[in-house]
């Protein structure tokens, strides 16, 4: 059951992302801010360091490529994205202590490193020409408070998830 | 430090050039989609049309408590509105029945104005809105095609660019794409003026209608609706408000700023408009840049509207 239900978080979080950024963007005054929902990458980070880094690069490769083919249209760069970033998170278990605000605050910031990434991607593409300091206050200030909220709410479901699957396997193993 | 073996670094960099072939190929033709991204589409839409369901519903009922909320002060505005409303409708009822005399008079069948309403249900976001687009749920089966003209009941809001069987993108008006270009009017008191909405300000969160011819005055205030020249859009179709007028970059022609009627956030019903004239592929579609002077090749190409 538990051994299902990973996937299936990972494929509801990835239709929930679109629903959630038809609010966006957010009125606020004179500006306009947009908040990207990142819902799926922080799960697979949460994957890749209290799981496995196979299993989190293996989905981030899958949904990577779902997520280029349908939203996007450019193959190839979600699907090296998230995989990477999942790579990243799982190296960084050795050196870090793997208490839950540790982890929230890394995935958060491994995010905000992607849409830099991604920002310069884009400006280099020329779908975009904001300048950086519009999307630094903008876009990524936002996407980073929004998806920090997603964290502290549900980053405790997803450890529990996640180490129920542990413990199951280990007895399998056992 | 990890240690590369050669077999790993060998396996890195055809990685690499895999990866940037796959991005530079799959940039190069973003209007069509292939076989495998077009099942691929079409299962993920599926997916997410059941999702977007409930979604839908839960906004919904954020949208009505909203409403209802303001319901005081909006019934003070309709009342005001609906007595002007009423003398409009009976000068509308008469206009229509005279330009219909008028059109069997002259034998003119179709008209620029004529569209087929198609409804279709938002069902995602671009989720990472560098570009922005908005998936729809009816695609080329039910007789979707690239470049028709979307809007919702306010006005319009983008064209289609890429069709699947079962689904559609929207490039939204505000996208930043250069060949993003609507043929439009700007309709004065006195005279139409025809003008190009091209691209977006993202400061001032307006968009922008340029090459208008510099001897018409323009006022603040004055409704921009498509013109149907474009080739694709039918005529008519609201699109927003003047709200400044200033001269072009190069002081040739004057450009105006126009504040689009509908409201691109929170999209959930959308109409798709077939045009019943002929169409052909002008400024609303992808012609734009390319080549239509038939082998005459010069730097005024771009303008050849």
């Amino acid at each position: 059951m538990v051994r299902f239900l990973i996937p299936f978080v990972a494929v509801v979080l990835f239709l929930l992302e679109p629903e959630f950024a038809l609010f966006s963007p957010v009125a606020f005054g004179e500006q306009t801010y947009i908040l990207v929902p990142r819902f799926l990458i922080l799960y697979l980070i949460f994957i890749s360091i209290y799981y496995s880094r196979k299993r989190a690069c293996l989905y981030g490769l899958v949904f990577g490529l779902l997520y280029d083919v349908f939203y996007i249209d450019i193959i190839g760069l979600y699907s090296f994205l998230y995989p990477l970033v999942c790579f990243i998170a799982g190296g960084t278990v050795r050196f870090i202590h793997q208490h839950l605000s540790v982890t929230t605050i890394l995935s958060v910031v491994l995010v905000a490193l992607m849409e830099i990434v991604l920002y310069y991607f884009f400006y280099f593409i020329q779908f975009t020409t904001i300048p950086v300091s519009v999307f630094l206050s903008n876009r990524l200030l936002p996407t980073i408070i929004a998806n920090l909220l997603f964290l502290i709410m549900l980053g405790w479901a997803f450890k529990i998830l996640i180490n129920a699957r542990v413990l199951q396997r280990a007895q399998d193993n056992s | 430090m990890p240690q590369f073996s050669n077999k790993k670094l060998i396996l890195l960099l055809v990685g690499t050039i895999f990866l940037v072939a796959l991005i530079s190929f799959s940039l190069r033709d973003r209007q069509n989609a292939s076989l495998p991204e077009q099942f691929i589409k079409d299962t993920v839409g599926f997916a997410q049309s059941l999702v977007a369901k409930p979604a839908n519903y839960i906004t919904g009922i954020f949208n009505d408590i909203n409403s209802l909320l303001n319901t005081y002060e909006e019934n003070q505005r309709l009342k005001m509105r609906l007595e002007d409303f009423a003398v409009l409708q009976a000068e509308v009822n008469t206009l229509q029945s005279e330009n219909k005399s008028l059109q069997e008079l002259v034998d003119k069948q179709d008209s620029l104005r004529e569209y087929d309403p198609l409804k279709a249900t938002v069902i995602a976001r671009n989720p990472d809105q560098w570009e922005e687009k908005i998936i729809l749920n009816k695609g080329s089966s039910h007789g979707v095609k690239l470049n028709m003209a979307v809007m919702t009941a306010n006005g319009l809001i983008g064209k289609i660019s890429l069709v699947t069987p079962f689904t559609s993108e929207v490039e939204l008006l505000h996208s930043n794409n250069p060949n993003n270009r609507v043929s439009a009017i700007i309709q004065g008191k006195k005279e139409d003026v025809f003008g190009l909405l091209e691209g977006y300000d993202v400061e001032r969160n307006e968009l922008i209608l340029k090459r208008i011819d510099s001897n018409f005055k323009i006022n603040e205030g004055e409704k921009v609706v498509t013109s149907g020249l474009g080739g694709i859009f039918p005529k008519g179709i609201l699109i927003g408000e003047v709200t400044e007028v200033t001269t072009d970059d190069y002081g040739l022609t004057k450009m105006a700023y126009v504040k689009p009627a509908a409201d691109f956030s929170m999209v959930e019903d959308v109409v798709i408009a077939k045009r019943t004239a002929v169409t052909v592929d002008g400024s609303d579609g992808t012609g734009t840049n390319e080549d239509l002077t038939n082998g005459t090749k010069n730097e005024t190409t771009n303008e050849g509207e």
